[in-house]
């Protein structure tokens, strides 16, 4: 097992961008399930939703307790006072969050993703992600039942919902890719365990969605060219969900408590 | 005036039941809306069990529970006499009025002819329960007792401990801290509010004694 000591700058720097990159999906993505409060299809799945989207943002917040072993940043800093230009997360998490259909599509894409990771994260030769990961990969697994349970009863459900689901997968699909893109000098760290394997688990990742939604929903993969830009690239969505987002914090910024 | 209902378009009402630990009996905690079984237990898992412990969840279809206060039973007798299917059936009780949080604590099954047959059983049994409950075990649907369902179910929410509100800070100082340090005003002095003001004069208050 490794301790942050023994880490190289160079490694040191990269497991900072792989553990601020993670953090900021989580937290993107958090928010814009969070936008389902009140307003989710029955109040029973506005709970569920909430629930799933506050797992979400305490991974991000355990992320970010790991980032700040190795550098001493403070997580409230980076969440809540970094503009769209110096987040990281994905364009997949930033999108609107569409119908019901859509927000369930891209969380199962976004579940099986992050169980894969952390079931692969468990086997870090890196003490304190493995740890993490451990604690973390418990509530994913259930995460990732909750919307695959969903993405199944609406693909065949009606000819309605099985239109929007359709609709949901052909527009998320090329931004899914994302998710498993290395950041600079992730290679090396996955090359000395401390990091799962990117394209093993993009490769288990494919097996289990396309099993699920072709093999058990009937619906089509697109075949449309993934999105290569880079997590540096954001859309225009991005902005205004960060105003909304760290409007009380910014408004308040000597704040000692919340 | 005449008055047509609409049509209930909600999905069927569950009732769950919660077990927080290995040995303890099934509670009934509340009810969801699900579509069908399983999303009722995942539902479950969500709206009851993000954070007290539980070990094991169960769901059965509003419609097929039967329950009875003795009240019940002596303005309608005829409950005891409702049918379906013969095999093994489940019996809750409520004991007491003191504990609000859950409606039922199972005690047992009973082998009968049907619903009504159960609660007359259930009855015989628990003569001073408050309420009966009875359902058949073919319409429970429970999670599984597999370690890897413990452990992503109801693992994470054990070490989830809920709060006391004065956990919780006010953006700023907390108000024990202004107070003490003689920064919160004491009195209110200043003009009333416009809601203290009497804004009309009752007949009764001009009325001498």
């Amino acid at each position: 097992m490794t301790a942050a000591t023994a880490l190289s700058a160079t490694q040191t720097a990269a497991l900072i961008r792989r553990l601020t990159a993670l953090a900021d999906d989580e937290i993107i993505l958090a928010h814009r399930g969070g936008e389902w409060t009140g307003h989710a299809p029955i109040l029973e799945e506005d709970i569920a939703l909430a629930n799933i989207a506050q797992d979400e943002l305490g991974h991000a917040g355990l992320y970010l307790g790991l980032r700040t072993e190795l550098d001493g940043s403070d997580p409230d800093r980076l969440a809540f006072f970094r503009d769209a230009g110096q987040y990281t997360n994905t364009r997949f998490t930033e999108l609107p969050k569409g119908d019901w259909a859509f927000t369930m599509l891209r969380q199962f894409l976004y579940d099986a993703f992050e169980a894969l990771w952390l079931q692969a994260a468990t086997a870090s030769a890196y003490a304190p992600l493995a740890e993490v990961a451990a604690k973390a990969v418990r509530e994913e697994k259930f995460h990732l039942q909750h919307t695959a349970l969903w993405v199944e009863r609406l693909a065949l459900g009606t000819p309605e919902s099985e239109r929007r689901t359709q609709a949901a997968l052909t527009e998320l699909w090329p931004y899914a890719a994302q998710l498993f893109q290395p950041v600079e000098g992730e290679q090396e760290l996955a090359e000395a365990s401390l990091l799962p394997d990117l394209q093993g688990v993009y490769t288990r990742w494919q097996t289990l969605v396309t099993r699920h939604l072709v093999e058990k929903c009937g619906l089509t993969l697109p075949a449309t060219f993934p999105d290569s830009a880079g997590r540096d690239v954001h859309t225009d969505h991005l902005a205004p969900l960060l105003a909304e987002m760290q409007s009380v914090a910014r408004a308040y910024p000597e704040a000692e408590t919340w | 005036m005449t008055h047509t209902p609409s049509p209930d378009t909600q999905w069927p009402r569950w009732e769950v039941f919660k077990q927080d630990a290995p040995g303890k009996p099934h509670q009934a905690i509340g009810s969801v809306h699900a579509g069908d079984p399983e999303h009722a237990l995942h539902t479950a898992r969500n709206v009851f069990v993000r954070r007290p412990a539980a070990v094991s969840l169960w769901a059965v279809r509003w419609a097929d529970l039967l329950t009875a206060t003795p009240e019940e039973l002596t303005t309608t007798p005829a409950v005891l006499d409702t049918s379906g299917e013969s095999g093994t059936y489940h019996v809750g009780i409520k004991r007491t009025s003191k504990r609000s949080m859950t409606f039922v604590d199972l005690v047992g099954t009973v082998e009968a002819h049907g619903p009504g047959d159960a609660l007359r059983l259930a009855r015989e049994q628990h003569p001073d329960a408050l309420t009966w409950l009875v359902f058949p075990e073919s319409a429970v649907v429970r999670t599984d007792d597999d370690h890897g369902t413990v452990e992503s179910w109801f693992a994470p929410a054990v070490d989830k401990t809920y709060k006391q509100q004065q956990a919780y800070g006010v953006i700023g100082r907390h108000v024990g801290e202004l107070k003490r340090a003689g920064r919160m005003p004491g009195r209110v002095n200043e003009e009333p509010h416009v809601g203290d003001q009497k804004v009309y004069d009752h007949p009764h208050d001009t009325v001498k004694p």
